[in-house]
């Protein structure tokens, strides 16, 4: 594959890459470091100040803060923020993924405009198409009275303000982001492999769950990174169309900073989110890297043993 | 690269444009911090052309809000319009200038009954009332027919997910204890207790506990019967000829919004003669005919136009106004009312 010439001009230029490539990724971190990291870990910080109960921060340092989420047990909301995100994951998945693969399979002149029709919604104001959503499944508007003159709902269901809602407008409005990295990785597959596939006597439903979707893994990944995370957080939508028992950690969040002016108890609510979050992704980007380490060094063996 | 070129060059010439603006002729500018759609902005216009100034209307949505931002240090505002309790609570934070009154000759004009049954800052110290409201129950009479003057409406099944409450602990806490004859400021623990089973039962027929959207939705059918603020009401009744409102017998929470000037105010006279102006019985009234809620000022009945001479929201008839309460800050205890509506909520 390679020959001992090559092998050593790169070790040389590998040490003038290293620098390059600290410094080209110095602005992004520093930028991470002052926007993200810098701020996460005063959130961190404040849950253990005590409030001043005119709504500041007071000097002293306490745990009772934490003591009282957890005694206070927000299993409820905690227990409905993450079973609706999956929900909201999987179904973007469910339909992102043939919509991916569709467009992909497209002529590439057709692939733009599809692209486009993908994007276009995320012209409107995130907020207004929320209203929009409320219109659609107002309870005298067309979708109910339609659904009810077919007798495929009960005259007591409403479409709006409950944890269904929530879903259908979440998932509405996080299937853009999930289309798209799964196109792109769908894009760059060699789509002659699910041919070859069939011809070995692979169904055609085989060949896509088989060769198709671990050949997009990367792109699915990316998808339900983008969509869980922000789905965790959400507390616009909850708070517009979901009911009486729709509030998501979000919702939580809002309501200790403001109303109740206790920001440490807000702090604590958010450390605890970043930590439901963070935690899963790391151990997965970890297994992940160890997945890329082995496939590298199996590559490696492979080139080795054909040299 | 062009692309990149032409972008640079529009923002920069944004950034020129900007600079440029900024330093125009120096006008005095008065920065007001107040809730939207709260003044009549010709009056403002007025206001701008009499003093040679240019007035900034920057708006807040909560209390807590506009104070936490304050907190952490905004400054720059030298007109603020918080309501009573937080007020206090500025007060007692060193954050308000203490009125002189000498600035002030308008503030004759302000209702002493008002001051003396409902203000907490009575002597105007630190503070000038400017609007009163209060908290009613706005329903769609062509659908539910008439309702009886009680917050019981809440717990009629027959309505259930088509009535709304407000997302404010203070109001629903309080509309269960004015329901059990109660203050909506009660802190004792059994009356509390009570005041939450009450609203558990009610929470069953509620489509949303919300602040905003019951507005639009009593208009447009979503929801049949809603606790709301007076104005806000008052407003939407006026464009919907089916729906009708009601003031529960049992009690209902009043508030006030004052004038009050932040210590930290850059152009204090300025602010001085804004609070002035708005105190003046005629300009009193035109505000009065814009928000729909109710200024203090006796005096600008004579200049409110016929029809609105009667109107509930602007002048508060005396049956409604004995049943009000304001809404006062309750201090340590306020982490009561914060549990038992996390508990209402449901964790």
């Amino acid at each position: 594959m390679e020959n001992e010439t090559s092998h050593t001009g790169a070790r040389n230029a590998n040490a003038g890459s290293k620098l390059s490539e600290y410094l080209l990724t110095a602005p992004s971190f520093l930028w991470l470091c002052v926007f993200f990291l810098i701020p996460s870990i005063l959130v961190f910080a404040i849950a253990f100040r005590t409030a001043d109960p005119s709504g500041g921060i007071d000097a002293g340092w306490t745990l009772s803060t934490i003591e009282n989420v957890l005694k206070n047990s927000y299993l409820g909301v905690l227990w409905r923020t993450v079973w609706v995100s999956c929900a909201v994951t999987a179904i973007c998945l469910l339909l992102g993924i043939p919509v991916g693969y569709w467009i992909a399979l497209q002529k590439p002149k057709y692939r733009y405009w599809l692209l486009l029709v993908v994007i276009i919604p995320l012209w409107t104001n995130f907020l207004i198409r929320i209203f929009a959503w409320r219109v659609l499944l107002h309870p005298d508007g067309f979708l109910r009275q339609t659904l009810l003159a077919l007798g495929l709902i009960p005259e007591d269901l409403f479409l709006l303000n409950n944890i269904g809602a929530v879903i259908i407008v979440t998932v509405y409005t996080c299937l853009p982001f999930a289309i798209l990295p799964i196109y792109a990785a769908a894009e760059k597959f060699d789509f002659s492999l699910l041919e070859a596939a069939r011809d070995l006597g692979a169904t055609r439903f085989c060949a896509f769950r088989r060769i198709f979707l671990p050949g997009i893994k990367r792109g699915i990944f990316t998808a339900t990174l983008v969509v869980l995370i922000p789905a965790l957080g959400s507390y616009a939508i909850p708070d517009l169309v979901g009911g009486v028992d729709g509030e998501m950690l979000g919702n939580k969040i809002a309501i200790k900073a403001s109303a109740y002016r206790n920001l440490p108890e807000a702090a604590a609510l958010a450390a605890f989110l970043s930590i439901i979050i963070t935690v899963p992704v790391l151990l997965f980007l970890v297994k992940q890297n160890k997945l890329v380490k082995s496939i590298i060094n199996t590559r490696r063996s492979a080139g080795d043993s054909t040299k | 690269m062009k692309k990149y070129i032409t972008v640079c060059a529009v923002a920069l010439a944004a950034i020129a444009g900007a600079l440029v603006s900024g330093c125009g002729p120096a006008k005095p500018t008065l920065n007001v911090y107040m809730w939207s759609d709260y003044i009549d902005l010709d009056l403002v216009r007025e206001f701008e052309k009499q003093n040679n100034c240019k007035v900034v209307i920057d708006i807040f949505d909560s209390n807590e809000f506009m104070y936490s931002k304050l907190k952490a240090g905004g400054t720059g505002y030298d007109v603020i319009l918080p309501t009573s309790y937080m007020a206090r609570v500025m007060f007692e934070q060193n954050m308000l200038e203490k009125l002189d009154h000498s600035k002030l000759p308008n503030i004759r004009f302000v209702n002493q009954k008002v001051l003396a049954d409902l203000a907490i800052d009575k002597k105007m110290e630190y503070s000038v009332p400017y609007m009163l409201g209060y908290t009613c129950v706005a329903y769609n009479k062509d659908k539910v027919g008439k309702l009886p003057e009680s917050w019981d409406v809440f717990s009629n099944a027959k309505y259930a997910g088509k009535m709304t409450m407000l997302n404010d602990h203070r109001e629903t806490i309080g509309a269960a204890l004015f329901f059990l004859g109660k203050s909506m400021n009660d802190t004792n623990d059994a009356d509390l207790a009570k005041a939450k089973e009450i609203l558990l039962k009610w929470k069953k027929n509620l489509a949303k506990f919300d602040n905003e959207l019951y507005k639009v939705g009593i208009q447009s059918g979503e929801f049949l019967i809603v606790q709301g603020y007076s104005g806000d009401l008052f407003q939407v009744l006026a464009e919907s000829p089916n729906l009708a409102y009601m003031c529960p017998k049992e009690g209902i929470s009043m508030s006030c919004d004052d004038w009050v000037i932040p210590a930290s105010a850059k152009n204090k006279e300025l602010a001085y003669k804004f609070i002035d102006f708005l105190c003046e019985p005629k300009n009193a009234a035109k505000n009065m005919e814009f928000t729909c809620y109710s200024a203090p000022i006796p005096e600008a009945r004579k200049y409110v136009s016929e029809e609105n001479k009667n109107h509930p929201g602007m002048f508060i008839p005396d049956d409604l106004y004995k049943r009000g309460e304001l809404i006062r800050d309750l201090g340590a205890d306020n982490a009561k009312f914060n549990e038992l509506w996390d508990v209402v909520k449901g964790n």
